[in-house]
This record gives structure tokens, C-alpha cells and sequence, in this order.
């Protein structure tokens, strides 16, 4: 989620009756009804499950990472990991889409958090019927409190997953003014971003309120589920990269997780935090005025689940 | 928790023996003092309980103008056996009161003070944890003709955290209840 400010969107209702349909360029943005996810047409290039129709022993036993986007983005957020797994040649990379996403602004409206979560499971339990043994996961921003929410009700049980990495989760907002949503969305109807030329095609321009009231939901969900507490399940370890200076999602997102969170056995889960100021800092692509140090955290981060992935 | 209940009781200790002790004052020059409990809930997050007190003197604005102080505290509200972030508000307050001479009266309030939230493990020590305070907020006062006063109300801090500065669980919009047992 990048964030536009919330707060722009209060003074733009207060200085005008805001329209409730945003005014959709087709030919350039995601939330028209030209452009798409591409993983919607060729799902064999994104999915292992549709890439492989029968795995060999090989395949069955290499490390295959779901790799999933946050809210408002597409497979695009992870095709800088694909391409680095890619060179690497040990590693196979299902890029999930999740449900509502990567469609039109009309879609993206109706869709619910639980059908953002859905495609991750349906990835995972497809999978795990192909006779997969090394499952992992690798999630940014939304994509975290949703898997958490499968972990803690405990749909991916033990022995499901190996590795759960989890990159800028987001389980408090940096906009603390979403927290209003429910009071002001319904007068705003949405909210407008800024992307870069890039990032058009594959972010959504447009938010509707209705997503961001599930948005709000499903954090506040793992708020509560991680303050109750739980543990992972056996055989399962996780691994949070969190930017220190994260505009999107806080960074205080990482204490909460690593209070909840706990491994099988009890003991702290791994935790890193990045000197960064990104939101989701392994993906590059598309931003404006990348640094060095925003190419080094990539690699470092790549280069780390890697080395857990093949250890 | 042992340590805050003894604290509390200490607290009941004292405001009974001021109570006790200015009977005998000039009630106009000591002005209003009440001390009491304060219930308090950030949207979407915690609830922080803790102790308030207020106090009103005549000859400041005929009793128009409230002070405060007050602690509140996770620790004695969701962080109570649960994960969530042990965290303390410490707030000075300055109030005005509309209707003063009534049982009921709508006031709005200036708050300053600090906050500190508690991460525990150094790999936190990166993140800002502390921030000075400043918050609004109005609601109503009620005075009943025993010794009690309930205010209620709702407000708005200020500088909340951003996710670039301030505490990532100082939330911007909260709401208060305090119970207040009249000292003297």
C-alpha cells in the first residue's frame, strides 16, 4: 500500500463534494478495463502449480516460494525476486495475485479481505496435492497479516511451510487517519494516489473506501490475534525485514509480530530491521531516485532468504 | 501490579485525609480538588487506564478554567496478560468550562505531556518510543450532588506516530471516562 495522505483526502472533502467514480484513464491505468494482472492470462509464467502439471522428485523436493503481493499492487511487487531466483537456478517462484487485485476498480470494490486471502491458499493446498515437501512463503505488506491469519487459525498447519519471510508487514498503519475510514470513506467514496509512469499499470491509482475499510479490518484482525498471542506451527520458521522508516506500513508493526509471533517451541522468531525509508524494500523497479543503500538492502534481503531457503 | 495497587491505596489513604484535614479551611481559598480513575481508549487500539485528578479555585475565572494531571497506562488495560505494548501517558492539563455553576457542564481541554511506549528487546532500539504530547479534547462534566463526578469525552492527539517520527502506537483519536471522588 502506498499511501497517499489520508488526510489530503479529508481537505479535498471538505473543499469540495467528492465524486464517488474516479475519472479512469483505460489505456494507462490498472484500474481500468484494459490493462490486467498478466498472471490472469498466462498463469503458467506466475504459478508453479500451473507451470508444472506433474513434478519430478527433484522439483517435488526444491524450495518453492508463494510469493505474495500487498494491498492494491500486483505480481509485479516480487518479479525482481522471481528474476534473482531465476538466476540462481535452485529455487522455484509462484507469484500469487491476490483476489480482487490486479482486475478493474469495480472488482477491486466488491472484493473482501477474505477473497484477497483466498488465492493463497488455493496456490498452497494446489501444491501440497502435487506432492511439494518444501513449501515457503514470502509476503510484503498485506500479504502478511493475511498468511498470518491462515497460520493462526490453523489452516497451514504443521509441516505445511518451511519458511514464512515477511517483508514491511503491516499490522498498524503509518496513516494513523485510516483509522477513520469507517466514519469519513463513505463521504469520500475513495482516495487517489500517486504513481510513477511504471507503477500505473501495475498499482491501482484509485482506492476505493471499501477496500480500505477491509484493509482496516483484516490489520485490526491480526492486531488482535497477535496480542492474544500464537505460535507456528512445527517445523516452521519466519523471518520479518522491517524498514526502520516505513511511510505505508509502521515499522512498530515488527514489535507486535515479534511479541505474538512465537516459534513451535516458544522461542523468538527471526527479526531484522533494514535501514530503509521504502515500503516494501525489495521491490525497485518503478520507483523514482532508487540509492545504493536501497539496492544493497535488496540484495541483502534476497541474498538472506536465500541462503535460509538452501541452508 | 502489586506495586500499582499499593500506589492506588496510598492515593485512597491520602484523599481522605486531606478531605479530612480542610474541613476546617476556607474552602475559597483552597479551591476543588478531585482525584480519581481515568478509563481510556485510542480507536482501533489500546485501552489505558489510570489516575486523574482535577482542580478548580474560584478566583481563577470563577472556577471556569480546570486543571489536570493525569497517568495512563496499558499496563493497566490491554497490555494486562496480553502482547500488547506496555505503554505510559503523563498529561497536564488545562480546561474550560462552559455552564460552571451547573451540575452539567461541556468543556473543552488542552493536554500536554509525554509518552513512552515500551519495546523491550534492543533490536527495537532503532524505533522512536517516546514523544512529547499535545492533544484536545471536550466532552461533558457532571457533578453530582454526592461527592462523585463522571466526565466523558473525546479527543484528538496532535502528533501521532507517522511511521517516519513519533511512536508507531500513539493513535490519533481517543476516548475518555474519569470518576472523580471530590477531596475537598
Amino acid at each position: 500500500m502506498k499511501t497517499s495522505t489520508f488526510f489530503s483526502g479529508l481537505v479535498l472533502l471538505a473543499l469540495s463534494a467528492c465524486s464517488q467514480s474516479p475519472d479512469i484513464n483505460n489505456d494507462t491505468m490498472l484500474d481500468g478495463d484494459i490493462i490486467f494482472d498478466p498472471s490472469l492470462y498466462q498463469p503458467e509464467l506466475y504459478l508453479v502449480s500451473a507451470a508444472i502439471a506433474t513434478p519430478s522428485t527433484v522439483q517435488k523436493n526444491t524450495p518453492v516460494v508463494i510469493a505474495v503481493h500487498g494491498y492494491s499492487a500486483t505480481t509485479y511487487e516480487w518479479d525482481e525476486f522471481r528474476t534473482y531466483a531465476d538466476a540462481k537456478g535452485d529455487l522455484l517462484v509462484s507469484q500469487v495475485l491476490l483476489g480482487g487485485h490486479g482486475r478493474t476498480y469495480e472488482e477491486f470494490k466488491k472484493s473482501t479481505w477474505e477473497d484477497w486471502q483466498e488465492p493463497i491458499l488455493t496456490e498452497y493446498n494446489a501444491l501440497r496435492a502435487k506432492g511439494y515437501t518444501n513449501i515457503n512463503f514470502a509476503g510484503s505488506s498485506t500479504a502478511c497479516p493475511l498468511v498470518l491469519d491462515l497460520i493462526q487459525k490453523g489452516i497451514i498447519g504443521d509441516n505445511g511451510m518451511k519458511h514464512l519471510f515477511l517483508v514491511d508487514p503491516i499490522v498498524v498503519s503509518s496513516d494513523k487517519t485510516l483509522t477513520l475510514i469507517g466514519l469519513v470513506g463513505p463521504m469520500l467514496g475513495y482516495l487517489e494516489t500517486t504513481n510513477t509512469p511504471t507503477e500505473e499499470g501495475h498499482w491501482y491509482r484509485f482506492r476505493p473506501q471499501e477496500t480500505l475499510q477491509q484493509l482496516l479490518k483484516v490489520i485490526d484482525l491480526s492486531r488482535k490475534e497477535l496480542q492474544k498471542g500464537f505460535k507456528l506451527p512445527v517445523d516452521t520458521q519466519v523471518k520479518v525485514y522491517k524498514s526502520i522508516q516505513d511511510p505505508t506500513a509502521d515499522a512498530v508493526s515488527a514489535v507486535l509480530i515479534y511479541k505474538g509471533l512465537k516459534n513451535s517451541d516458544g522461542t523468538n522468531i527471526g527479526m531484522e530491521m533494514i535501514d530503509s525509508k521504502l515500503h516494501v524494500a525489495i521491490r525497485l523497479n518503478g520507483r523514482d531516485n532508487v540509492t545504493q543503500l536501497d539496492r544493497d538492502n535488496q540484495l541483502h534481503i534476497f541474498d538472506d532468504m536465500h541462503a535460509l531457503l538452501t541452508q | 501490579m502489586k506495586k500499582i495497587i499499593d500506589l492506588s491505596f496510598l492515593f485512597l489513604l491520602f484523599a481522605f485525609s486531606v478531605q479530612a484535614q480542610s474541613s476546617s479551611n476556607d474552602e475559597g481559598m483552597l479551591g476543588t480538588l478531585k482525584g480519581g480513575v481515568r478509563i481510556q481508549k485510542a480507536q482501533k487500539l489500546y485501552w489505558e487506564n489510570g489516575f486523574a485528578l482535577d482542580y478548580a479555585n474560584p478566583k481563577i475565572l470563577d472556577s471556569r478554567i480546570h486543571f489536570g494531571a493525569s497517568y495512563a497506562t496499558s499496563r493497566l488495560g490491554s497490555a494486562l496478560g496480553s502482547n500488547a505494548i506496555k505503554q505510559d501517558n503523563y498529561l497536564l492539563s488545562a480546561a474550560y468550562h462552559f455552564r460552571h455553576q451547573k451540575a452539567l457542564q461541556p468543556f473543552a481541554r488542552l493536554n500536554l505531556g509525554y509518552f513512552h511506549a515500551d519495546y523491550e528487546e534492543a533490536v527495537f532500539d532503532v524505533l522512536p518510543n517516546s514523544a512529547f504530547l499535545t492533544s484536545i479534547d471536550a466532552g461533558l462534566y457532571y457533578e453530582f450532588k454526592i461527592p462523585l463526578t463522571i466526565c466523558l469525552s473525546a479527543g484528538y492527539n496532535l502528533n501521532a506516530g507517522t511511521g517516519i517520527a513519533g511512536p508507531g502506537t500513539l493513535f490519533p483519536v481517543f476516548y475518555q471516562m474519569s470518576v472523580f471522588y471530590t477531596i475537598f
